[in-house]
């Protein structure tokens, strides 16, 4: 087997994916089995020279700097399955607390 | 008759037959909301556009304002999206009637259609059969003649590989040829939405609507939409590359008879036939399934029950909120594969898997150039290894569901145009042969599709 | 333990907020204090389906700033997805660059408090989105997430490890902020978040060569606590190396409540972010021509205009800091040259008078610079006095007009009259019979008792410079000898 049941939980983890421990044997037995499979691209001599290929065009395309919202049919409100005074809300969160690979409040 | 009246009638007679087709289990918006939609759709419709009337289902993972856009997942339960896709709009803008959403394999992750969390679709000649995916839902109504074009999305093949065990026509348009905007991403590089159609008419019409340049999509080449091209008296020097990879000794004899007829006809058609190579065609299924899991456990990040959908917790914290929705919304078949994507760009393995697998996919890129560089007009191969195999009978082992993309996943990662048109029956069982074209060349690609098409007996024992 | 055993090496990264009016990757405003989730549409949402396309002008302004930071601009970059989970982050990814940025190999000269001039080197300049907000103390139970500000572009600059002191930290950010509001990237308002602050701090033994052990000191949101942030940290590592300890990899929050870092609770392993390409985005070619657009439209920056402040006007280095700490307080200085002040006396005013109003009313330049150039030539001629020019400066930036006529309204004008002025000093020589005794006697230095004299009865109209005179001559000239 190319990966072991740790290995996957803790793929799971980054994924923030919940699987029932009664799923753990089969989808750790088919991660390695399409792991294994795939692999064996690295059979083939990598040709460093090779750019990976890209499709569609060349140059992404320049927006205006104009304010122009795409409009929405329904509001945040209507959406969300948690809405307060015009927040979404989630159980809360220490200020201090990254709850996967967190940062803190703001963008890195 | 009035235009209204025609059109009420068109409606009518649209709901009349998806509820014929009921027992697919195809359609996943209920008919009575059908109905409904479509009263409304026919009164608003202006009946001048290229489509004027044409009733056109789609598939539950393009966004439409008339109807839920589940992707065939529980995560999505219910999900009313508050914009439309571009190639919604175009198809309103030209006078068609949105005539519901169509079942599909999870987030289009699936070669059988098994893989929907609102059950499998039955193929409409054998009940026991899937009829392929992850597109299955649209390809069977429009094979059953429910509507007479539907749309699918694209990722390894989820429109050619479904039409051609349905033995309908599909088109899978070069990458950029039609905006992805409203199509639920699933494999950002490799996605297009495709078209069915009971011909390849029907099928070229829709496609030439719904393409061209869209500002909301970068990734949309800046070009005019597809102009319905002329249907050729015969094939006079088109010269139509075999490539021997898709013909391997394991091929299924029967789908071997059908191309080989094929051939014969482009020939008669006036076509030179020429054998030809694609030398890394044996790494396509695991290139695909390392770039398409990769990109798809990141798009599907987003799911995570904060700003829509329902949410699956007794959640005590941000963590448990997410792992419980995102464990609990995604199907086994997605949750494998966000695992493998996750996996392979994870630190440590991203260069042996994710960069090895770019340069592998430039490599292919590579091979379909050269050939077309070499005075190839078109590639002429069989859509599917096989026929339309039994429900479950691959659900066991996800490998062998994988290689069920064996002949359609390579125009995905070199982002050509390919179209799959039904070129006989074996067993009673449809089979597709598949054109691949050079980027843009949709015109010529369909010239062809239009001259076979008149000739092959497409329902005729191969 | 001693704090000069220890050397200390910073390195920064600075997120500004690109001075756009929409987001990166969609049309929606960029204001500041809209109510919650109003700026907010389906791709800064992160709804399915929904695409991101490329604001140029956000482009634009990222080039600008690396070519003020003498960067190398990349013609050529590629976004690429940074994936994490959190509730501000509506797509489970930011949008980013990772492995080809949009510019490279930069330096930014500044004035460090312990070494002098120093070279810090711009590593990077890249492009990427903003988050959303989450506020933790909003609702009792819950964490509330606004997405007003997901999407809104920023550039993300990032330095080697080339600081040696909290302080010098601080003072390569004060050169930063000020290039980038000279270029007019960015606002750099740190109360609105537009520019914002994470760094690498690690120490070592001095003459060590290796680097220790970092750690990453986020959520400082302040250019007060950037010191005391970096100088908690600091502190907390050589404590801890010096009781024999190792310093692990971590990532620090710094509260400024309470003064002190705290570790983030989050496994170190559990960060990878999983980095690749973004695919819903081609290659960000930046076009040639906006090369040399914005490079020629470059303004002269700070230290360059300081220069020439000192050569080409002969400040003082002191004053031309001063004055070049502000592009705005640095134009008002040349408007008002350019008017007809002399530079020393401008300068004096701008940095006196100018900047004390600018500071009480919120930053403006209240009193046009011509004006301000008319009131110079006014004390200069000896129409008024200095000490009435702050008058009349004062009565300027409240209503505006002509200096010499408000001078005459509030009566300020200084009198030359040589009527008027000899019968003020008559008066005051009538009044002081005694001093004048004693002037005559040899008592010179009390000329400065009666020009006082003459100024008060004047009411400050007398010109002062006319007044010895006059008084020495009708006094009957200096005393002969000096006798007490
Ligand atoms: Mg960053
Ligand atoms: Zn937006």
């Amino acid at each position: 087997m190319s990966v072991s049941r740790d290995e996957v939980q803790k793929i799971a983890q980054l994924a923030e994916l919940h699987v029932d421990e009664a799923a753990w044997p089969a989808l750790t037995e088919q991660m390695s089995r399409i792991l294994d499979y795939v692999a064996q691209i690295a059979g083939v001599a990598a040709t460093e020279s090779e750019k990976p290929f890209i499709p569609g065009p060349a140059a992404v395309r320049f927006r205006a700097d104009t304010v122009d919202p795409a409009p929405l049919a329904l509001q945040p409100a209507q959406m969300a399955p948690a809405f307060r005074e015009g927040f979404f809300l989630v159980p809360r969160l220490d200020a201090f607390e990254a709850p996967g690979e967190g940062t803190g409040e703001d963008a890195e | 008759m009035t235009a209204a009246a025609d059109l009420s009638r068109v409606a009518a007679d649209t709901v009349d037959r998806l509820a014929r087709a009921g027992s697919l289990k195809a359609l996943l918006t209920p008919i009575a909301e059908v109905q409904a939609s479509l009263g409304g759709q026919a009164a608003r419709v202006t009946p001048s556009g290229a489509l004027a009337a044409m009733p056109v289902a789609v598939k539950d993972n393009i966004c439409t304002l008339e109807f839920t856009t589940s992707c065939g997942s529980r995560i999505l339960e219910g999900y009313r999206s508050p914009f439309e896709a571009t190639a919604i709009a175009r198809l309103k803008a030209a006078g068609a009637l949105i005539a519901g959403k169509t079942n599909c394999d999870e987030f289009a992750m699936g070669s059988s259609t098994e893989h929907s969390a609102y059950g499998r679709t039955h193929h409409p000649l054998d009940p026991e059969r899937v009829p392929g995916g992850s597109s299955g839902g649209s390809a069977a109504l429009v094979a059953a003649g429910a509507v007479p074009a539907a749309l699918g999305s694209e990722t390894g093949g989820s429109v050619r590989q479904p039409a051609a065990f349905c033995g309908v026509v599909g088109i899978k348009p070069t990458y950029g040829r039609v905006s992805r905007y409203g199509l639920v991403a699933f494999g950002s590089s490799l996605d297009q939405i495709g078209v069915f159609g009971g011909t390849v008419s029907d099928a070229a019409r829709v496609l030439c609507a719904i393409s061209g340049r869209d500002p909301l999509d970068a990734t949309c080449e800046d070009r005019d939409a597809l102009a319905q091209p002329a249907e050729p008296e015969n094939l006079q020097g088109f010269v139509v590359g075999i490539p021997k990879e898709y013909f391997p000794p394991d091929l299924d004899p029967g789908v071997r008879r059908a191309c080989d007829r094929a051939l014969g006809l482009l020939k008669q058609l006036g076509a030179s036939l020429r054998e030809v190579s694609l030398p890394h065609t044996a790494y396509a299924i695991p290139t695909y399934y390392i770039i398409a899991p990769a990109e798809a456990s990141s798009n599907l990040a987003r799911y995570d029950g904060v700003r829509y959908g329902p949410r699956f917790d007794g959640a005590v914290d941000v963590r448990a909120l997410y792992r419980n929705t995102r464990g609990q919304g995604f199907g086994p078949e997605v949750r494998r594969r966000i695992l493998v994507g996750t996996y392979v760009l994870s630190s440590g393995y991203y260069d042996a898997y994710y960069r090895r697998a770019q340069r592998m996919r430039a490599l292919i890129a590579q091979d379909f150039r050269s050939v077309f560089e070499h005075g190839v007009d078109l590639l002429f191969t069989p859509s599917t290894p096989s026929l339309p195999f039994k429900a479950g009978e691959k659900l066991a082992d996800p490998v062998a569901m994988y290689l069920a993309d064996i002949f359609t996943v390579t125009a995905n990662l070199a982002g050509l145009p390919a179209l799959t048109l039904p070129i006989g029956r074996v067993d009673g069982l449809p089979v597709g042969g598949q054109f691949i074209g050079p980027a843009f060349q949709e015109a010529e690609m369909l010239e062809a599709a239009f001259a076979l098409e008149r000739v092959v007996p497409a329902t005729g024992d191969a | 333990m001693s704090v000069t055993t220890w050397e200390t090496v910073i390195g920064l990264e600075t997120h500004v907020q690109l001075r756009t009016r929409s987001k990166m990757f969609c049309g929606c405003s960029t204001a500041f204090g809209a109510p919650p989730n109003t700026n907010v549409c389906p791709v800064c949402l992160g709804l399915p389906g929904a695409l991101p396309t490329v604001n140029g002008h956000a482009i634009q302004l990222a080039v600008r700033a690396a070519l003020a930071l003498n960067c190398q601009v990349q013609l050529r970059s590629i976004f690429a997805r940074k994936n994490y989970f959190y509730p501000d982050l509506p797509k489970g990814y930011q949008i980013s660059q990772y492995e080809e940025p949009l510019a490279t190999e930069g330096t930014l000269a500044f004035t460090s408090p312990d070494r002098g001039r120093v070279t810090a080197t711009i590593v990077r300049l890249h492009v990427e989105e903003d988050a959303g907000k989450s506020l933790h103390d909003r609702f009792a139970k819950a964490t509330a997430v606004d997405l007003n500000r997901s999407g809104v572009p920023l550039a993300e600059i990032v330095t080697g490890p080339d600081f040696r002191s909290p302080s010098e930290a601080r003072a390569y950010l004060l050169a930063l902020k000020e290039v980038l509001e000279y270029a007019d990237v960015s606002d750099c308002d740190l109360e609105k978040g537009s520019l914002r602050v994470d760094a690498n701090l690690s120490v070592r033994r001095i003459g060590d060569s290796a680097l220790g052990t970092k750690t990453e000191v986020k959520n400082i949101n302040s250019f007060a606590f950037v010191e005391k942030a970096l100088a908690v940290e600091r502190d907390r590592q050589i404590a801890v190396l010096a009781g024999g300890g190792h310093i692990e990899q971590q990532t620090m929050l710094y509260d400024a409540k309470s003064n002190a870092v705290r570790p983030q609770r989050t496994k170190e392993e559990s960060k990878d972010y999983r980095y690749f390409p973004e695919p819903d985005l081609p290659p960000l070619v930046v076009p040639e021509a906006w090369l040399t657009d914005e490079r020629a439209a470059l303004p002269e920056l700070p230290a360059a205009k300081r220069e020439r402040f000192v050569t080409r006007f002969g400040l003082p280095a002191q004053d031309a800091a001063v004055l070049v700490q502000s592009r705005a307080v640095a134009d008002y200085f040349e408007a008002v040259v350019g008017a007809g002040a002399e530079a020393k006396p401008a300068a004096n005013w701008v940095m006196g008078e100018a900047l004390a109003d600018a500071n009480a009313r919120g930053g403006a330049l209240r009193v046009p610079a011509d004006a301000l150039a008319r009131l110079i030539a006014l004390v200069k001629e000896g129409a008024v006095s200095h000490q009435a020019g702050k008058r009349v400066f004062a009565a300027l930036a409240e209503g505006g007009g002509d200096p010499r006529a408000i001078a005459g309204s509030l009566g300020l004008l200084l009198v030359a009259d040589e009527n008027a002025l000899a019968r003020w000093v008559e008066e005051v020589l009538a009044a002081h019979t005694a001093e004048v005794a004693r002037y005559r006697a040899g008592e010179a230095k009390l000329l400065a008792f009666f020009v006082g004299q003459v100024m008060k009865v004047s009411k400050g109209k007398a010109d002062p410079k006319l007044v010895p005179a006059l008084l020495t001559e009708r006094l009957g000239g200096e005393p002969a000898a000096s006798s007490g």
